[in-house]
């Protein structure tokens, strides 16, 4: 019994892990929501040459920031936010302690920081 | 038999999920990401009941009705812990998908992600191959227990992965208490710390693939019972090297000065290196564990063993006058594999009240239709089954069809991975 729940469960969980790869590779991407016809956009490739603290851009949400200057100022130990430059940190931004994303004035004060957009895969 | 409280370990995991999952319940978020929370926390949650029952301490199996029981539970909740922390990654996933596919392909693609949700996916792929090792019948006992390590060290990963994700500390209650539990089993048990040494004073061989050790103890005696079993680890004596590894064995004698017999069939590569154990060897023992014939109700007893499922009822039959009437069946393949019959035969003088049927049965099971009484006769009796998983699920069924009630059929499966 156990053995069976453990095997479907395993097939089901890398049939998922598949589909959303599948759906990542063919899908079309929704619509780019209204950008800055300007704004510059780069690409994770790009995002992870800046994967130092001393040069330490992220992209959240689909927006690309250059945190250097904010990092001393952040609340957490160095070594909670600084493994996240030059990556997709968007989930680690929405999960702070206990599973709660920040707050309101920590969104308006990440704008400041905004260099451009993530672009497409 | 056990102390019947069939709800103690439902409560207990119940609590320890709850109590995760209510310290880390997320405020605010989306629905699929507080299911990707609650999942991976209730995941944390059932780790942790799963391991409180590996714990091997005798009073703790004792309230929990028993080390099988407890066995039986730990498998139940690690599989459902492994269900619950695959749907925390999944649910991230979907959490993003409906931004972008590529998003949510980016919360599962460990190359677009760094250390906390690589040790996350490390522990994950270790839970998933230690449980597909530790669910797999065949595999040798002692790989097995190597193997049985890829478990522990996914607890480890998952700590990791927690506290690189620069979660608050009281948060990680669940885990750490996960990590103790694990370092007390491998400090109490399998290192032995919560054993008491013994030493083999005598070894008698009933039959050509069974040995019966008499052993000292060295220090306290143990507060066994006949019927109960205790898990022993040979270690070495006089010209022999035991195999170290805590096997488990039914008692089939106490004497009032604390020496205890066990009776050990060679049935791997261990207990087959048993055979030739001599006096002098040091051996480890934890328990006792179980209640196998301990406070049998009034009234006449049917016992059914199977092999060298004998000797829990040789330890009830040696350790004096039985107080109802026993129909004993012992069934064995042939001459040289019946293990104490001529025991058996001269106890069956002395204790009026026992029936024996020695039966040699071959290679095959049984026919047990034929061998157990008709209903009717099976009326008010308790009946206590020790024998082989074969033999076990073949009587249980013909007891039920003739009406014997389950809370009249006794028995222990001994199997313990």
């Amino acid at each position: 019994m156990m053995r069976k729940l453990f095997l479907l469960g395993t097939g089901a969980f890398w049939i998922a892990v598949l589909m959303v790869w599948a759906g990542a590779r063919w899908l079309p991407s929704v619509p780019e929501q209204a950008l800055p016809p300007t704004e510059k956009r780069f690409t994770l490739e790009e995002i992870a040459r800046h994967a130092s603290p001393e040069d330490c851009w992220m992209a959240i949400e689909r927006t690309v920031y250059d945190l250097t200057p904010y990092l001393p100022e952040h609340p957490s130990r160095s070594g909670i936010v600084d493994p996240w430059c030059g990556k997709e940190a968007t989930e680690a931004y929405r999960t702070k302690m206990k599973g709660r994303p920040h707050s309101p004035e920590a969104d308006h004060l990440l704008t400041q920081y905004r260099v451009g957009a993530l672009e497409e895969p | 038999m056990h102390a019947h409280r069939p709800l103690a370990i439902p409560l207990i995991s119940a609590t320890l999920v709850g109590l995760t999952v209510f310290w880390a319940f997320p405020e605010n978020l989306g629905f699929w990401r507080s299911v990707a929370i609650v999942s991976g926390w209730a995941g944390c949650g059932l780790l942790a009941a799963s391991l409180l029952l590996m714990i091997r301490e005798a009073r703790l199996a004792a309230w929990l009705g028993g080390l099988e029981s407890m066995y039986r539970w730990h498998h139940r909740l690690g599989v459902s812990a492994y269900l619950a922390l695959l749907v925390h990654p999944l649910a991230l996933a979907t959490a993003g998908w409906s931004e972008a596919p590529a998003l949510a392909w980016a919360m599962l693609a460990p190359w677009q992600q760094g250390w906390p949700v690589w040790l996350g996916w490390a522990a994950l792929l270790c839970l998933m191959t230690g449980l597909a090792l530790a669910l797999s019948p065949a595999m040798p006992y002692a790989r097995w227990r190597g193997l049985h390590n890829l478990l522990a060290l996914a607890i480890v990963l998952a700590l990791g992965h927690l506290l690189l994700l620069g979660l608050d500390y009281l948060l990680l209650w669940s885990p750490l208490l996960a990590l103790a539990l694990i370092l007390w089993r491998f400090l109490r048990a399998d290192l032995g710390l919560a054993a008491t040494p013994h030493v083999v004073a005598r070894v008698d061989h009933p039959s050509a693939e069974v040995v019966e050790v008499r052993l000292q103890p060295l220090a306290h005696p143990l507060a066994a019972r006949p019927g109960q079993f205790v898990l022993a680890a040979f270690l070495d004596g006089p010209g022999f090297r035991g195999c170290g590894e805590y096997h488990p064995y039914t008692i089939s004698a106490v004497a009032p000065d604390g020496e205890i017999a066990l009776g050990i069939k060679a049935l791997g590569d261990c207990t087959r290196h048993l055979q030739t154990v001599v006096p002098g060897v040091a051996v480890r023992i934890e328990g006792p564990f179980g209640d196998f014939l301990n406070e049998r109700p009034a009234g006449p007893e049917l016992w059914l063993a199977g092999g060298i499922g004998i000797t829990p009822f040789l330890g009830v039959l040696r350790s004096g006058p039985l107080p109802h009437p026993v129909r004993l069946i012992y069934l064995h393949r042939n001459e040289h594999d019946a293990t104490f019959r001529d025991e058996i035969a001269t106890l069956a003088k002395i204790q009026p009240r026992l029936a024996p049927d020695i039966i040699a049965c071959g290679d095959r099971l049984p026919d047990l239709a034929a061998l157990l009484p008709a209903a009717p006769d099976l009326a008010g009796h308790e009946c206590y089954l020790c024998g082989p998983p074969g033999l076990l699920a073949a009587a249980v069924r013909l007891l039920r069809q003739r009406s014997v009630s389950p809370a009249r059929i006794h028995f222990e499966h001994f199997d313990f991975r």
